[in-house]
């Protein structure tokens, strides 16, 4: 063999190497089939036949319901449920979605669950279809008020909350005594103890109103602001990382003193370690809610509003209630869990108070165009 | 007789052209596609919008340049540890060769991501580790979890194994009687090992380093569970520009400039380290 061409070999297995090794790479990447939105603007409202039954499939979030619920719900509505737990964060549950979606498709899918912003987004894309609301009189009677006129679906024509809850500050009261704004955060005594939320809808607008901003009414150099404040805290080493509920790890073994988080988290950690609790923000905290919705392509949505109409029985979300530990929507279930588990309904991250959460805001609404810039510049800020 | 014979070959190719055509070079098509689309998310339009090239360079430079490094160290350390490793196991472990070997495959039977989420553990603030590596300076700020070192030693820790067998195969394929050959010949251990048993090895070493650093430049696995902000690499660019920002066409743009320089590095590897050692005995 001539010098010359082994090296053309040698080169042939490198290429052949690497190509393997970026077909690998590339596909961990996922991808984007179909891009384009969905249709129509104009959402069309959900056709129901006559009585539930058949089969019904319903994505949620990871340890969001109790165990009994679903089956409950099989036995007194004859439908048969596969309840999948596939939704582990808005973004990625969207992008695995998307290209369904906007092909008018929802993956089997008859209900997903999903927080404002991103039903927001996806209404915007015309993913989602309007509810019947003759179907689901529990929802009409026993919602929460406070919930029943939210910015991005000011009707509720196309969203019922799942569960709702707080986002603020969850501390280690044994290592930071002393955090009770988001903008404690920013002290360089808890230089790199500190975790921020990756998602930049949840944490711009806590560190906004710290900084004496509404977040509702901001402007775009009102979230550049804050966007940078936070930008800088990571070049100076304050910021630890960015999470999502994985922030519990880091609390637990005390590699974080302090973080942005949620109440249900609050509670559930507190209940393994006493030192972690939820602390308000003398500023305020942000209300947001998980929604159930009914995607365009959705096979049985008569099913499905059967579904949000069971879980809207106080009795039957006493139980929901009980075991996930957010806030819940529906009215009455104070009651019933006041006769049988009075410790929980007295806790104010489970029932808060309108005391409790008077500084509290809603997530502000962006357009699709806005999410978009801040999203960009915040991700920029994450993996800087 | 002769027309079968010709067409044998091109059955046998047959299962692996089409499975590559079907889930290589199609969907790389589409991906350069959409790189050269533009507009916002719901209306990308293919208007050969080479731009998204240029804005990626530009805006990730500081990762892309990050993330080559960390590749790099980890691949350059786990070389280091991979070579005495394979060699021992090769000439010195004699019965204990096959518990050793497995000893090498048995993290693969725990998944990547837990693997990597158990170093949080080992690695955190509290934890023995963390405390010595702070007692001898090598951890100034007390924390070692959630810096670009913790990210290095991940990459290092899960890509291992691919150093480790490839060298471990060439090794062991060499003629033992080559060596004593080169003992007989006066010369020392030393010598007779970076005359003989290195250069042999080569081919190893290479498809060893090679199968490291690709994965490794691409990954974003480690950066996300080790790393914290501030050392984030290309990969994590890319998932947060598909799945949180839904731009596909700077992601898919961004992935291709990742290729290709990774591609560029790889081709000049080969041509400076390579050409010798890969050529084999035969051409001797």
């Amino acid at each position: 063999m001539s010098r010359q061409s082994s090296r053309g070999t040698a080169l042939t297995i490198a290429s052949l190497i690497a190509a393997l090794a970026l077909a690998l790479g590339l596909s961990a990447c996922g991808g984007g089939g179909g891009i384009g939105g969905g249709g129509d603007k104009e959402a069309e409202t959900v056709k129901l036949e006559g009585k539930p039954s058949g089969s019904l499939t319903i994505s949620n979030w990871p340890l969001y319901i109790d165990s009994g619920t679903v089956p409950a719900f099989e036995k007194a509505s004859g439908v048969s449920v596969k309840y999948i737990e596939d939704v582990n964060d808005n973004n990625s549950f969207f992008g695995k979605m998307q290209p369904l979606l906007s092909q008018g498709q929802s993956g089997g899918r008859s209900v997903f669950v999903v927080t404002d912003w991103m039903a927001a987004k996806m209404r915007e894309l015309g993913y989602l279809q309007n509810l019947d609301k003759s179907a689901i009189p529990n929802v009409e009677a026993n919602l929460a008020k406070s919930l029943r006129h939210p910015s991005f679906d000011p009707n509720r024509d196309f969203s019922v909350p799942w569960q709702t809850g707080l986002g603020g500050l969850i501390v280690r009261k044994d290592l930071a005594p002393n955090i009770h704004s988001v903008c404690d955060l920013f002290d360089p005594q808890y230089k790199g103890k500190v975790d921020f939320l990756n998602e930049v809808i949840e944490t711009v607008p806590l560190v906004m109103a710290c900084e004496g901003v509404e977040p509702d009414s901001a402007s775009e150099a009102d979230w550049t602001k804050a966007i940078d404040k936070i930008g800088k805290a990571v070049e100076e080493g304050q910021i630890r990382r960015f999470t999502g509920n994985d922030y519990a790890r880091d609390l637990t073994s005390g590699d974080a003193v302090a973080v942005i988080g949620w109440s249900g988290d609050a509670v559930q950690l507190q209940a393994d370690n006493p030192n972690i609790e939820f602390r308000m923000p003398t500023e305020g905290c942000s209300l947001w809610s998980d929604n159930m919705v009914i995607p365009v392509g959705a096979p049985n949505p008569t099913a499905g509003e059967a579904w949000m109409n069971y879980v809207y029985d106080p009795e039957v979300q006493a139980n929901i209630a009980e075991y996930v530990n957010y806030v819940t929507p529906v009215e009455g279930v104070k009651e019933v869990l006041a006769e049988r588990e009075p410790a929980l309904a007295k806790n104010q991250l489970i029932f808060p108070s309108e005391a409790f959460t008077k500084n509290c805001f809603t997530q502000p609404k962006l357009s699709a165009e806005e999410l978009q810039k801040v999203t960009q510049a915040y991700d920029a800020v994450i993996n800087g | 007789m002769t027309l079968r014979r010709r067409i044998v070959p091109y059955l046998l190719l047959g299962p692996g052209t089409i499975w590559l055509l079907l889930f290589f070079v199609v969907p790389l098509f589409y991906m350069a596609e959409l790189s050269l689309r533009s507009g916002t998310f719901g209306n990308y339009e293919f208007t050969w919008h080479w731009a998204n090239y240029s804005e990626a360079l530009d805006l990730y430079d500081t990762q892309l340049v990050r993330s080559f490094l960390y590749a790099g160290v980890a691949t350059l350390i786990a070389l280091l540890i991979a070579y005495p490793l394979a060699y021992t196991i090769a000439f010195k472990a004699g019965r204990w060769r096959n518990a050793l070997l497995f000893a090498v495959v048995a993290p693969f039977f725990t998944t990547y991501l837990i693997r990597t989420i158990a170093w949080e553990t080992i690695l955190s603030d509290d934890s023995p580790v963390t405390k010595v590596l702070h007692a001898i300076g090598l951890a100034p700020s007390g924390h070692v979890l959630a810096t670009g070192g913790a990210v290095i030693a991940g990459l290092t820790y899960n890509f291992l194994p691919f150093m480790i067998l490839p060298i471990y195969a060439s090794l062991e394929r060499i003629d033992v009687r080559l060596i004593e050959a080169a003992r007989d010949l006066y010369s020392s251990a030393a010598q007779a090992f970076w005359r003989v048993t290195l250069p042999l090895s080569a081919p190893g070493v290479i498809a060893g380093t090679l199968l490291t650093f690709i994965p490794a430049a691409g990954d974003y696995v480690n950066a996300q569970f080790l790393g914290g902000a501030g050392n984030q690499m290309i990969g994590n660019v890319i998932q947060a520009l598909y799945l949180s920002q839904s731009n596909y066409p700077s992601a898919a743009a961004l992935s291709f400039v990742l290729m290709a320089l990774i591609m560029v590095a790889v081709v000049i590897y080969i041509r400076f380290a390579g050409s010798e050692a890969l050529m084999g005995e035969e051409s001797r």
